[in-house]
């Protein structure tokens, strides 16, 4: 499989591609930008420079809501610290070069703190992004309610103005406001393209599957919050100070909604509508809303609905549709120049010092429920385990508890001999568990490779502003891969697979996060016979080969006699019995139990 | 033959203002809240300046010349103040800009005001204490509007104790600040001072304190519209029967709140009982030209129609429209119009006479007492000189 | 003291009032109307024709509870259903929604504040503490729209339905229930309630375009924090009601005001799932 990178380390074709996109878009916009002040009128010219600033704002928004599906109500709390922090040092301590350079530090490092406070809040393991999204209503209502609340020292309501500042012409702040949005949105448009911006569409699109293949979800989205709050107060910090004026409404909520709006209209995930969407928006209202006050609003509010309900992916795009129709020129994909290495994994063989997986009694219940109730296993390496019972038994709820810290009720887990206390799934990865799924959503619009690189994020990272040309993964996963054609397959979305692809794909992502213990929920559902066979085959081989310790829920009971070395029997929450294929298979006790008669759990 | 310097410069100058002089008017811009906050009141500011621009023009214009008015919508805040503000300046080239605004919005225009060079005449009463080279205030401040009503309560009440209510914004507290100190001066006492946030609704914990409190009196400055009605509704439910001085009330919200206005104290430097001829060549005048679309004129509409008189006398005293020299003129000029005569002085605030007044049970106001030439006190000593 | 605790109660009942639209929307059709402010400020205009038609104040709320409801039935049609997978979708598109009420409302009215008759003035004697009538009354009035949506979810078929699709909506169809009726008619109620409470709190508010506005963020805060049962969102009315008087009294009004919103932030942050814990 292995294959010849077709250029140096670390820029892989797509890389290449990207950033020749960027540098180009970088230039046109450049080269506009350096002489638009020449052909403007002056009125013009303000307006666009305002406009530029609000626009770098709404990247931060299409990143943040667009790309990872965060609905940020409260980006304009960033402008806003920005911009007070310009006019309140200007107004009572100082003015100059260093007085000027300090204020734009500190407009940078309070928007951080209050973006880490934010995330930190809003972004803890579990927490619903409706959650979120309340986090940061709140946090435009109550930055405006400081500002009020400092009275003079803050100009409460009527803001401040007039503060010392560069009056420098209208031409140095077209080219500062213009840069500064060239400068963060090929920064913004880098990232996105980059392997990191394919974790934070992966996080948008299935938040829990992220964390369970060792992605710190949490982290992620705080420290992206922390990056697009200093942009935000960077472009806030710019246009208090070239226009002179502060005032709350710059980090108000009803802002934070306009940028909603600029962004969706502008067309949400895609970095340069919501950009080119605010500065038409911006310029179309200073030139309407001054003669159509009222209706102005009213055009924005249908508007905005209209393209929530009926064009969720905004106006730009369609625009582009539209040209593309006209110029029809598509790029080749190059995804496929992806090349898949293998390499022996390093998972240790044979026995370990203390049993993969081990639980003592665990317990979880609900209110009066006990779902689980009191379960003492213990797993080993080279085993394939299979845990079976009837509906309702609680096998699935046993695999959440061991893989996720928070879940139980109570007892102990120990992975590779460490308790995961209250750990966050990433954490219980990190351990050594890889779980896969009953449901086969993957992560619709990323591709087989994307996928692949996301289980490796873990272990290999992923570059802020690069894409990989590479993938390593341990041999079984290859395996898999070629298995199921998927080889063949890395540039497809996962949503054009087959189901079959799909359960492939699953295993070997889990796989590639190289985990000691393998946890899997139903592997089979829904495969044809053939299917089936193989994925057994394969179980068997992970476990007879790399040593893994392999724990399964399955209801197929022929598919569980072939290929386990013991099996454990829930019922009602509790361990009903454990032994090896040929002694569950002669219960009479599991008999009774699969058809349907009470029975009291062995002693 | 040699052309003299000064025919030199006159051509000169002519060749430079070609564009806007070619229509040969004065350009008046009048940004102001069409929409938001201030959409109340404007519609009533633009009337009355239309109204100075017709008598005007009719009258043979400025200096011959036409006058045009420019209006432009603020959305009664800082980002639509300066669209409003660099359209104006910027692509209409107005010659001055004449407007009643939020304190938010003349902040936000003053910058422009100044980078721009355009005289601005502010006519709205505010919390006091703007200063700009380009700026002229024909309103009431502070000083100005406090006084007779607490004179009045401690003479006719004898109230020695007060509470103070108002919305936390720059004018509501520019206004109980004043307000504290002058009782105090007086030898009062101020038993409390409590603010609600801009859109807050539910003064039941600060009425609750008033009522705690034993205060004779009530002073209140809330922002309009409202936080006024809110406070009111709420006072009047919760049986609240002190004297109650309101800071912010006009002659139009006081009818639209109905009965629970009756009693209610204000002072104004305009209410529409002034019985002077110029007042009622005004209202009549107004009545005549809007008919049934007229909008009561008040304390924020009249300054505005004066203030373009004023703007008209400084430009025939200086001779021209050039900026400076409207500037240095518009201290120099007084103005006869509804509300007296009145000359801003050099710190760019103007003395007034002052109304204090009683809203009546049907909503009109009745005059008690007038005081002439109230001084707005300290406002710009920077430009006293 | 005693004040105190009627200004604890009466705010309390009026945060009740206001929110109960919301929760029952959330509740049912799991997503989150940011109309409702808008729909509180119809409720207002309702009571403000009410008044300029010459009817009794107290038929206010009635007229105010229909045309919100058809409006309610209305929206869910046209806006609401496509967005019922898109639940952070439906919150924008229900902002936007609310945009357009208000300007369809500042551009029929004006933006000016309009006066409403009080069905009633004036303050009650109890036990020698003056208090105000109207106040009492919405806390009578908080008690019978409990009662009456218990009820509702409790006694009815239509309640049987809803409590159904809240529980599994997946198995509430699978035995027959047509959920997009439920949906319809949740929205429709939910409406219903929010113009109601618009016109019950008019008397102590202005009618203003944005009157409803500041009600939005409270209201949203009681919800999540309560989650989706009636009790509970009585209790969590209760406690961030009295906290913001609480605060308002001993702090600062202006404290007080951000209150509810911060308070309500750590909350969750404490117990994701809301006190009730119904969802």
């Amino acid at each position: 499989m292995a294959c010849d990178g077709s250029g140096p380390v670390g820029t892989s074709p797509i890389t290449r591609r990207v950033r020749r996109t960027a540098l180009i878009g970088a230039a046109v916009a450049t080269v506009v930008v350096a002489t638009a002040p020449f052909q403007l009128d002056i009125y013009t010219k303000n307006v666009l420079i305002r406009a530029f600033f609000l626009a770098a704002l709404a990247m931060t928004v299409d990143v943040l809501w667009g790309y990872t599906g965060i609905l940020t109500f409260g980006q304009s709390a960033f402008f806003g610290i920005g911009a007070y922090a310009c006019a309140l040092v200007a107004t009572h301590y100082g003015f100059g070069p260093f007085w000027f350079a300090g204020s734009f530090l500190i407009a940078l490092l309070a928007a951080v703190a209050v973006a880490w406070l934010i995330g930190w809040l809003a972004f803890y393991h579990g927490a619903s992004p409706l959650y979120a999204s309340i986090v940061t209503l709140a946090l435009p209502i109550v930055f405006v309610q400081l500002i009020f609340a400092g009275g003079r020292f803050t100009g409460s309501s009527s803001g401040i103005s007039s503060f010392p500042s560069y009056y420098w012409s209208f031409e140095t702040w077209f080219w500062i406001a213009g840069g500064y949005l060239i400068a963060v949105t090929v920064l913004g448009y880098l990232l996105v393209k980059s392997d990191f911006g394919r974790v934070l569409v992966a996080i948008r699109e299935n938040e829990e599957r992220c964390a369970y293949l060792g992605v710190p979800v949490s982290r992620v989205k705080i420290l992206l919050m922390m990056a697009a709050g200093a942009i935000g107060a960077g472009a806030g910090f710019g246009y208090a100070a070239f226009t002179n004026v502060v005032a709350p409404e710059l980090g108000g909520f009803l802002l934070g909604t306009e940028l909603l709006i600029f962004t969706a209209l502008g067309g949400r995930g895609t970095l340069i509508g919501p950009v080119l969407g605010t500065i038409g928006i911006d310029v179309t209202a200073s030139y309407l809303s001054g003669s159509l006050p009222f209706l102005w609003k009213l055009i924005t509010g249908v508007a905005f609905v209209v393209v929530i309900v009926l064009l969720p992916q905004g106006l730009i795009p369609i625009l582009g549709q539209g040209l593309r129709r006209l110029w029809p020129w598509r790029r080749p994909a190059l995804a496929s120049e992806v090349a898949l290495h293998s390499f022996a994994p390093t998972t240790p063989h044979g026995e370990t010092p203390s049993a993969p997986l081990r639980t003592e009694g665990l317990r979880r219940h609900y209110g009066s429920l006990k779902v689980l109730d009191g379960i003492a296993i213990e797993s080993r390496g080279s085993e394939l385990l299979s845990i079976v019972g009837p509906n309702g038994a609680g096998k699935t709820t046993l695999m959440r508890c061991v893989s996720d810290g928070g879940e139980r009720s109570s007892g102990q887990v120990f992975v590779n001999g460490t308790e995961i206390g209250r750990g966050t799934p990433q954490s219980v990865v990190a351990l050594g568990i890889g779980r896969s799924f009953q449901n086969t959503n993957l992560f619709e619009t990323l591709t087989v490779a994307d996928c692949l690189m996301l289980a490796r994020w873990r272990i290999d990272g992923a570059s802020l502003f690069a894409r990989r040309s590479e993938i390593a993964l341990p041999r079984p996963a290859v395996g898999i891969l070629e298995a199921t054609g998927l080889d063949q397959a890395l540039a497809t979305e996962t949503r054009n697979l087959s189901h079959g692809q799909k359960r492939g794909l699953e295993l070997a992502m889990v796989l590639a996060t190289e985990p000691s213990v393998l946890l899997l929920d139903e592997p089979t559902a829904g495969l044809t016979k053939a299917e089936r066979t193989a994925i057994g085959d394969v179980l068997i081989t992970l476990a007879r080969e790399h040593g893994l310790s392999i724990l399964l829920i399955e209801h197929d009971l022929d598919f569980v006699r072939d290929i386990s070395d013991r099996i454990v029997v829930l019922h009602q929450g509790a361990l009903l019995m454990e032994g090896t294929v040929d002694e569950v298979i002669a219960s009479e006790l599991v008999k009774a139990v699969y058809s349907g008669q009470t029975v009291e759990p062995a002693p | 033959m040699m052309l003299r310097p000064l025919t030199i410069a006159a051509i000169a100058a002519a060749l430079l203002a070609a564009p806007t002089a070619a229509q040969e008017t004065i350009k008046i811009g009048i940004p102001v809240g069409l929409s938001g906050a201030n959409s109340v009141v404007a519609p009533s500011v633009v009337q009355s300046s239309e109204f100075a621009a017709k008598e005007i023009n009719e009258a043979g214009g400025i200096l011959g010349k036409q006058i045009e008015l420019v209006v432009a919508d603020d959305n009664s805040g800082a980002q639509g103040a300066q669209r409003a503000f660099e359209s104006l300046v910027y692509e209409e080239k107005v010659d001055v800009l004449i407007s009643m605004e939020t304190s938010a919005a003349r902040n936000a225009g003053l910058p422009i005001v100044n980078r721009g060079r355009t005289p601005y005449i502010y006519t709205s009463f505010y919390e006091g204490r703007s200063c700009s080279p380009w700026m002229y205030i024909n309103a009431w401040v502070p000083e100005q509007q406090v006084a007779p009503i607490v004179d009045h309560f401690m003479s006719e009440y004898e109230a020695k104790s007060y509470f103070l209510i108002g919305s936390d914004y720059a004018f509501g507290r520019g206004m109980l600040e004043f307000t504290r100190a002058y009782v105090e001066s007086k030898g009062g006492e101020v038993l409390g001072e409590e603010y609600l946030p801009m859109d807050g609704s539910d003064w039941t914990a600060i009425i609750s304190q008033l009522k705690a409190s034993g205060a004779d009196a009530l002073i209140t400055s809330t922002a309009g519209g409202a936080p006024n009605v809110t406070l009111t509704k709420q006072l009047r439910a919760a049986g609240v029967d002190l004297p109650y001085g309101n800071l912010a009330v006009d002659e139009g919200t006081a009818k639209s709140m109905g009965g629970d206005a009756t009693g209610i104290y204000i002072a104004a430097s305009y209410v529409t009982g002034i019985d002077s001829a110029e007042n009622k060549a005004f209202l009549e005048g107004m009545a005549a030209m809007f008919g049934d679309d007229l909008i009561t004129p008040n304390d924020l509409s009249v300054p505005q129609y004066e203030a373009i008189y004023a703007y008209k006398a400084a430009v025939e005293m200086a001779g021209a429209t050039d900026a400076q020299g409207v500037i240095d003129t518009l201290d120099d000029v007084s103005v006869t119009g509804p509300r007296g005569t009145i000359t801003m002085n050099a710190q760019r605030h103007a003395a007034l006479t002052m109304y204090l007044g009683q809203v009546q049970s049907d909503g009109t106001v009745n005059v008690i007492q007038s005081f002439e030439n109230v001084d707005p006190g300290e406002q710009c000593p920077q430009f006293a000189n | 003291m005693a004040n105190l605790a009627l200004d604890m109660i009466t705010t309390s009942a009026i945060l009740f009032i206001v929110a109960s639209g919301l929760m029952i929307i959330l509740g049912v059709m799991k997503l989150i109307n940011f109309a409702h402010g808008a729909f509180l400020t119809v409720g207002g205009y309702a009571a403000y024709l009410t008044t300029e038609a010459g009817l009794s104040p107290w038929l206010a709320p009635l007229l105010a509870v229909a045309a919100g409801f058809g409006a309610g039935i209305i929206v869910e049609r046209i806006i609401v259903r496509p967005l019922y997978h898109r639940p952070l979708d439906a919150i924008l598109a229900t902002w936007g929604l609310g945009i357009i009420i208000g300007q369809l409302i500042t551009l029929g009215f004006g933006r000016e504040v309009q006066f409403a008759a009080s069905p009633m003035t004036g303050t009650l004697d109890l036990g020698g503490v003056e208090y105000s009538a109207y106040r009492l009354t919405l806390t009578a009035f908080a008690i019978a729209i409990g009662a009456a949506l218990t009820a509702l979810l409790y006694l009815t078929r239509f309640g049987l339905n809803a409590r159904a699709v809240i529980m599994n909506e997946t198995l509430a169809r699978g035995v027959g229930i047509d959920s997009a009726r439920v949906r319809s008619l949740t929205f429709g109620l939910g409406a219903g309630l929010a113009c109601g409470a618009g016109a019950l709190i008019t008397p102590l508010l202005s009618v203003d375009p944005n009157m409803g506005l500041p009600w939005l963020v409270n209201s949203f805060m009681l919800v999540l924090v309560s989650g989706v049962s009636i009790p509970s969102l009585a209790v969590a009315s209760l406690i961030l009601g009295s906290a913001q008087v609480a605060v308002s009294t001993y702090v600062s009004p202006i404290i007080g005001g951000l209150t509810i919103v911060v308070l309500a932030a750590v909350l969750l942050r404490l117990y994701p799932k809301g006190l009730g814990r119904g969802m």
